[in-house]
């Protein structure tokens, strides 16, 4: 019998990626094929007044200049779908797409997105969330989302806040917050997309999200699903980034439209531009505890910053709500979790997918108290950690195996020693 | 147009280039070495790394005019499936590949330097390394990887 | 756009007119040209210019072509031992790749306010080589840095001359990280002594404003002192001072006004070379 454990693996795809020969999507080309790029919107907020593509595509060497119109169903997303294949109207962050162009080659393609003349009438743009989720903050998403633009709401409460508060010899109360982060993964987003010998769409891309980038392109160009076909290539990193359809859609919409095979490659600052970031959070936290050191009442307020778009946000919000008290048992406690659309770059999926920002809190939270009651940081810790049998916050009985305390015991003679700390 | 003559991977190729066009641009788009890699276009990186005249260069900050009559080492110059170079070898051992984007400037910069200097020190070996980017951040492994390319290359 | 290579400094000069640039690296003209911020109408290559490429020590100067890599220069003994701040400042620049690349000579053309190489070379008091086809020039870098533009049309900067008089001197660096950092900070210093007295100094900022200065009020501060605890006290405080005033209200100076008083301390703590007059 083969086991796994304790064996040593060799990635199956390491030699091709050592040689040089594993193919990334901007490492594919096919005969004849034309140049997309995307002309992204320069303002946050804003309305398209005049849109003239005329001298683009007057250019020579440019195979179609498409916009809003050319699109049979202009919508996409994985929750909801609220986000354009192209702005036809309403521009909700920099670097929304606004037009599509392809040309002979990519020199020819962004002279000619260059030509496109856009009348923009600025709106005033909402960057904050905490005002953006005030009463009467103008709506960014009224046909999908409704008037406020508190995409989502999560409140989990347990046990009796009046007594944990009662019974807390010592409160810690504090802000914290996190900022938005690129995944920068290494590869910039390309693709390749024709249309082949059987009149389907084939779409090569470095995705994490096959089967849904299929939905994706059928439903905006209203062909059957099975007449998509999208080939994952090698991915030059993602972490979380590439869940979201990116050029993949355009390139798509060209080659659909101009039968010809066409290929787009993102520089770095496109790439900025066209995926989504990890969320900025803001955390109120306020803690109490015994004096003995055990954790009795926790109230939290989580505001994400969901950007232009829902993308992820509500599950990545419902997880920082989950996580908010970290690995801690706390009998009573109120946690609220938002998230807010704003006019900045829209947020979604990135390590971690919501625990990440709350570890800041939590954390923090637990230094603070170890530091007021006198007591070392992993004293504290250990008082209050989950162990098997502990309930969490949303009521899950942890039956199985919890290893923090074992490795908590491991690793804190490497973290403090004595005298390291006042 | 300006002609350009220049040995890769120990072939000559004679072509005509734009002056302002790039050494990654000739390498990929031209003559068809996609395993250089172009990861921000502005030198920060490393992913599209080659071999010029013995030294690495970032083939994004170099215009294909200056590679006039000069020898240019890529990843596909380096070794292959029957003969891999001791690097590249350790690379798939020591698990030091995730995605891989950024391995063809790892592996051309680590066989810079063993070429140079076959016993390197751990901090050698991260100074040599330190113009490479890898997101998925699987240095550490890299830098074994490195270590143990070394002691294959020197027998210690 | 039209490309020349050049053979000799004559031809590069003989090309050189309106709408020309020197390529000397090109690790920052690449970028501008594919950018669009710069459009040649003629590239004048320098690679081919041997006369460009020579580093020499005589005549009690040290001389550097404006084409040696901060590779080449940051692996040479000759270096080290005469100009220890330039020295060190090609080790920190860039990444192993740029420093293959990138010239000394293209750092000043291109004269960035965080160009790793002008401090240090303000410190060694360098003089600068320049050739036209109005004729020669040797200038005070300082001096040259004062002008605007830098360098009159079809100017080639042809080299550096740095006096071999045994000064010490040396070089710290602040980046957001370890490589491939661009200098927040830069800071040169350069010192003449007496035993442990100072006699003269030279000392310069990078990454404080448009380009990288001298300043001499700080120089006069240190000189003729001990170089002692309080001597070390005085350097870090006058040198915030210095980035004080340069900065005034800009968004940076409070960080790098707090941050220059550890770039000193690291700067004077690298202080080495002029082991001839010293007795090594």
């Amino acid at each position: 019998m083969t086991s796994v454990i304790g064996s040593r693996a060799v990635r199956e795809d390491a030699w091709g990626k050592v040689f040089g020969q594993a193919k990334y999507p901007a490492d594919v080309n096919l005969p004849g094929q034309i140049y997309g790029v995307v002309l992204r919107s320069p303002h946050p907020h804003a309305r398209i007044r005049r849109l003239d593509v005329r001298k683009a595509r007057e250019l020579t060497g440019v195979a179609a200049v498409l916009t809003a119109s050319d699109v049979p169903h202009n919508s996409h997303g994985v929750l909801f779908r609220d986000q354009p294949v192209l702005v036809s109207e309403r521009i909700r962050m920099v670097g929304d797409p606004l037009v599509a162009v392809a040309a002979e080659s990519p020199e020819t393609a962004r002279e000619a997105a260059r030509l496109v003349e856009i009348e923009y009438e600025l709106l005033p743009a909402l960057f904050n969330p905490e005002e953006a989720m005030r009463p009467g903050a103008p709506a960014l998403h009224p046909e999908v989302h409704g008037e406020s633009n508190v995409l989502y709401h999560l409140p989990v409460v347990k046990g009796d806040l009046a007594k944990g508060w009662a019974s807390a010899d010592v409160v810690v109360e504090q802000d914290y917050s996190t900022q938005m982060v690129d995944h920068a993964f290494l590869q910039p987003e390309a693709v390749l997309a024709q249309v082949d010998e059987r009149g389907h769409l084939v779409v090569q891309a470095a995705t994490q999200y096959p089967h849904y980038d299929r939905g994706e392109i059928a439903h905006a160009l209203g062909i059957k699903v099975s007449r998509v076909q999208v080939k994952t290539l090698s991915v030059g990193g993602s972490f979380g980034g590439r869940e979201d359809i990116s050029l993949q859609l355009v390139a798509a919409l060209l080659a659909y439209r101009t039968l010809r095979p066409v290929k787009m490659e993102n520089s770095r600052e496109e790439s900025f531009y066209s995926h989504c970031k990890r969320h900025p959070m803001t955390m109120h936290y306020k803690t109490g505890a015994t004096r003995e050191g055990k954790l009795v009442a926790m109230e939290a307020r989580i505001v994400g910053d969901a950007g232009a778009y829902a993308s992820w946000s509500p599950n990545i919000l419902r997880k920082a709500a989950i996580h908010a008290t970290g690995p801690y048992e706390i009998p009573n406690l109120r946690v609220d979790s938002y998230a807010v659309f704003t006019n900045n770059p829209w947020t979604g999926a990135m390590r971690g997918f919501g625990a990440a920002q709350p570890v800041l809190a939590y954390e923090s939270q637990m230094e603070l108290l170890a530091k007021k009651l006198k007591i070392s940081p992993v004293e504290i810790r250990l008082r209050n950690m989950f162990r098997t049998g502990s309930t969490t916050a949303t009521g899950q009985a942890l039956t199985g195996s919890v290893g923090l305390e074992e490795c908590l015991q491991k690793v804190a003679p490497f973290l403090w020693k004595e005298g390291d700390r006042e | 147009m300006v002609e350009l003559e220049l040995t890769v991977n120990e072939k000559t190729y004679k072509l005509e280039i734009e002056p302002d066009e790039r050494l990654i641009d000739v390498l990929r788009r031209r003559l068809g070495f996609t395993g250089t890699k172009e990861g921000c276009g502005e030198g920060e990186c490393g992913a599209c790394t080659v071999i010029l005249d013995g030294r690495t260069v970032n083939s994004c900050l170099v215009l294909g005019v200056q590679a006039h009559g000069r020898k240019i080492i890529t990843i596909e110059g380096v070794g292959d499936r029957r003969r891999p170079h001791p690097v590249q070898r350790a690379f798939v051992e020591e698990g030091a590949v995730q995605c891989g984007y950024c391995t063809p400037g790892m592996v051309l910069s680590a066989k810079a330097l063993l070429d140079k200097n076959s016993d390197p020190s751990p901090q050698e070996i991260g100074v040599a390394m330190s113009g490479n980017l890898c997101r998925c951040t699987g240095y550490d492994k890299i830098l074994r990887a490195v270590q143990r390319a070394a002691r294959e290359v020197s027998g210690k | 756009m039209q490309f020349f290579q050049a053979r000799n400094v004559m031809e590069a000069v003989e090309r050189a007119g309106p709408g020309s640039y020197f390529l000397a690296g090109g690790t920052d003209l690449a970028l501008q040209l594919r950018e669009g911020k710069v459009k040649p109408q003629v590239l004048v290559d320098l690679s081919r210019v041997a006369e460009l490429k020579t580093l020499n020590a005589s005549g009690g100067c040290l001389e550097i072509g404006s084409m040696m890599t901060f590779a080449e220069l940051g692996s040479s003994e000759l270096v080290r031992t005469k100009a220890n701040a330039l020295w060190l400042a090609c080790q920190s620049m860039g990444s192993p790749q740029i420093r293959n690349q990138a010239t000394i000579g293209g750092n000043l053309g291109n004269c960035s306010p965080a160009a790793d190489g002008l401090p240090p070379l303000l410190a060694l008091g360098a003089e600068v080589r320049l050739v036209s086809r109005r004729g020669e020039e040797t200038v005070s870098l300082a001096e040259l840095l004062k002008r605007r533009p830098l360098l009159q049309e079809g100017t080639l900067i042809k080299g550096f001359l740095i006096p071999d008089q045994g000064w010490k001197s040396g070089f710290a660096k602040l980046g957001r990280r370890r490589a491939l950092a661009i200098a927040r900070l830069s800071l040169g210093i350069a010192v003449k002594s007496e035993g442990s007295r100072a006699k003269k100094i030279r000392v310069a900022l990078g990454a404080v404003g448009e380009r990288a200065f001298l300043s001499e009020a700080l120089a006069e501060m240190l000189e003729e002192r001990e170089m002692d605890e309080t001597w070390l006290e005085a350097a870090a405080a006058g040198a915030q001072q210095v980035v004080a005033s340069a900065l005034g209200s800009r968004a940076s100076a409070p960080y790098k006004q707090a941050a220059v008083a550890g770039v000193m301390r690291e700067a004077l703590a690298s202080l080495a070379g002029g082991e001839e007059l010293n007795g090594g």
